[in-house]
């Protein structure tokens, strides 16, 4: 089963048991509830895209393993031609879910691994590489979502990891035995994690010595012993809960992310890919965040793209289209947003080839890409808002505008272009409001800012990979300085 | 093997409604032919190749290899003539006979 359709992936969900905490409560069925659902509706169009000739080009790869057809979410990148796939296929999704759909994280974390473990092999004589060879076929055979877990809790940040009241604060090994390890501690913001078959868990960060039981990494069932999930609650989002769709925005599709917590969970060694070896923690985070930061150069484009479209479609219903200042904005916001996907699409074309075979994105364009990230999309929001006007988020619900009585009220008072109903208006403008205020804004604002690393962790990047040397000698040749 | 294939690119942010233009096409030439979107790998007499955009990221050798002869539609362009999106079910359909010179395209089959 090389592509899972979308409804066996939804079913191949149904047979996990994952412990999730959601509102207090244990959730006994994740993929029904009203509050998940629509995060795992995102994920599973990466499965019905990849089903449909209009989109295959994009969604799926040619495995370098055994040429077979798979999603490219569970691809390794062969060639710059594939980097530029991934970030056109992310648009293209961030088009036609308007949310976070995902599965990023799991396709970044192979192809950073892949690399990593590859070099770990090569300098230390471990088998870390043909053990993550042996996953990724499985992942591939069987079209696997895979949560990519890297962000711990982190405590203090003041403090490394083995000097932090807790150590469970970040996600260690706490016992060696002959048949595996057993580790403990948590990762927080987890992407798409209860919509996950596997997790493919990494150190948050560059270890010393003295954190060598930080330095972890391994892949595990999403359901296994000892692993629980803790939802993450979003702006707005027990309106889903109202029976309401137009106040909900985007009723179809959404993210979610939850805190995951390993509570003595035992990794058997074959599922082990990093244990103690920390000189090599640095680079694993370093690509999987490079990855990660070429990925908003795709998917947060996607839903910019939707968010210009409400915004037009908001001025047209506001009968503001014709307003040369309306026009201006929209071009701003198309500007912006544009901008964004050339910083995706050069850092993908600027790639390179590593010693495992895989491609990497180039690095300092990728951070340039993601700090870009870190500010367009939130100037992209305001002028949506600017745009839209302050009914967006003074508007009366749905039950008002369904109420048999106060219904005309609502249908006279928010009407805006006679000819266009007000019930578009208010489905427009809640989509607006989903997006920039709403659940989905969790993606597109907050995430834009920290995930894939905060906007300084670009800046250290950027000034390391800056060439700044360069350009000072290129300075004093045209000063004609000599020393 | 089938006569006329159809490739579609994988439609990131695409200038003109590509299933439409192709449901055009196939209106048009309903008594002549059938067409055939790509699955697989299967080889065609001749191809057309649908991209949203004038970039044509699908126009790739391998592609190419699955026909003797394509029809490109890029944005709003068939085979790099600028063409009015109206217009171009009824331009490709026009190429489409030209090449197959008013012979049966099954029977070439």
């Amino acid at each position: 089963m090389a592509l899972m359709t979308g409804e066996q992936y939804e079913d191949s969900l149904r047979k996990l048991n994952m412990k999730v905490y959601l509102l207090g409560e244990i959730v006994k069925n994740p993929v029904d509830h009203p509050i998940i659902r629509p995060s795992m509706n995102s994920v599973k169009l990466t499965y019905e895209l990849a089903q449909d000739p209009q989109y295959e080009d994009l969604m799926t790869a040619t495995s370098h393993i055994n040429s077979g057809k798979i999603n490219r979410f569970c691809h390794l990148h062969q060639s710059t031609d594939d980097l530029v796939k991934k970030v056109k296929m992310q648009r293209l999704l961030g088009q036609k879910s308007g949310a976070c759909f995902q599965r990023c994280v799991g396709m970044d974390a192979i192809n950073a691994v892949d690399s990593v473990t590859f070099e770990m092999d090569r300098k230390l004589g471990t088998e870390y590489h043909k053990r993550f060879n042996k996953f990724l076929l499985m992942m591939q055979e069987e079209d696997l979502t895979v949560d990519g877990a890297m962000t711990d809790p982190k405590g203090d940040r003041g403090l490394p990891p083995h000097k932090q009241a807790d150590p469970d604060l970040f996600v260690r090994i706490a016992e060696r035995r002959p048949e595996g390890i057993v580790v403990r501690g948590a990762k927080a913001h987890q992407t798409g994690a209860i919509n996950s078959h596997w997790i493919l868990v990494m150190p948050t960060m560059t270890m010393g010595k003295e954190d060598a039981d930080y330095a972890v990494s391994f892949v595990a069932p999403a359901d296994a012993e000892g692993i629980s999930y803790i939802y993450g609650r979003q702006s707005c989002d027990t309106r889903k809960l109202e029976g309401s769709p137009i106040d909900v925005g985007n009723r179809q599709f959404g993210g979610h992310e939850a805190l995951m917590v390993f509570d003595n969970v035992f990794i058997p060694w074959e599922n082990v890919l990093m244990a103690g070896e920390y000189e090599f923690s640095g680079a694993l985070v370093e690509r999987f965040a490079g990855y990660h930061r070429q990925s908003y150069g795709g998917c947060k484009v996607g839903v910019g793209d939707v968010l210009i479209g409400a915004a037009a479609l908001a001025a047209d219903y506001n009968g503001a289209m014709k307003a040369s200042h309306i026009k201006d904005k929209l071009i701003e916001m198309m500007h912006l947003n544009e901008t964004l996907y050339a910083c995706g699409i050069a850092c993908s074309a600027e790639g390179s080839k590593t010693a495992s075979g895989n491609y990497l994105i180039n690095m300092l364009l990728a951070n340039v890409c993601k700090q870009n990230v870190t500010r367009y999309p939130y100037e992209i929001a305001r002028l949506a808002e600017d745009i839209a006007g302050g009914l967006m988020v003074t508007m009366a619900s749905e039950k008002d505008f369904r109420h048999p009585e106060i219904g005309k009220v609502v249908e006279k008072y928010f009407r805006g272009v006679a000819t266009v109903p007000t019930e578009s208006r208010m489905r427009v403008l809640r989509l607006i409001e989903n997006i920039t205020l709403g659940t989905a804004a969790v993606g597109y604002r907050t995430e834009s800012m920290h995930g894939a690393g905060s906007p300084q962790a670009q800046r250290i990047m950027i000034a390391r990979q800056g060439n700044l040397e360069q350009k000072k000698s290129l300075a004093k040749a045209l000063a004609g300085i000599k020393e | 093997m089938k006569c006329v294939g159809v490739k579609y690119c994988g439609g990131c942010n695409p200038h003109i409604e590509r299933s439409k233009f192709v449901d055009e096409l196939k209106k048009i030439l309903a008594e002549e032919m059938h067409l055939t979107v790509c699955r697989g790998q299967e080889k065609w007499e001749l191809g057309i190749l649908v991209c949203g955009c004038a970039t044509a990221c699908a126009d790739r050798p391998e592609i190419r290899e699955l026909a003797p002869e394509w029809i490109l539609v890029a944005g709003p362009n068939v085979d790099i003539e600028p063409t009015p999106v109206a217009e171009m079910a009824r331009v490709v359909a026009l190429k489409i006979r030209k090449y197959f010179g008013g012979r049966d395209p099954h029977e070439v089959a």
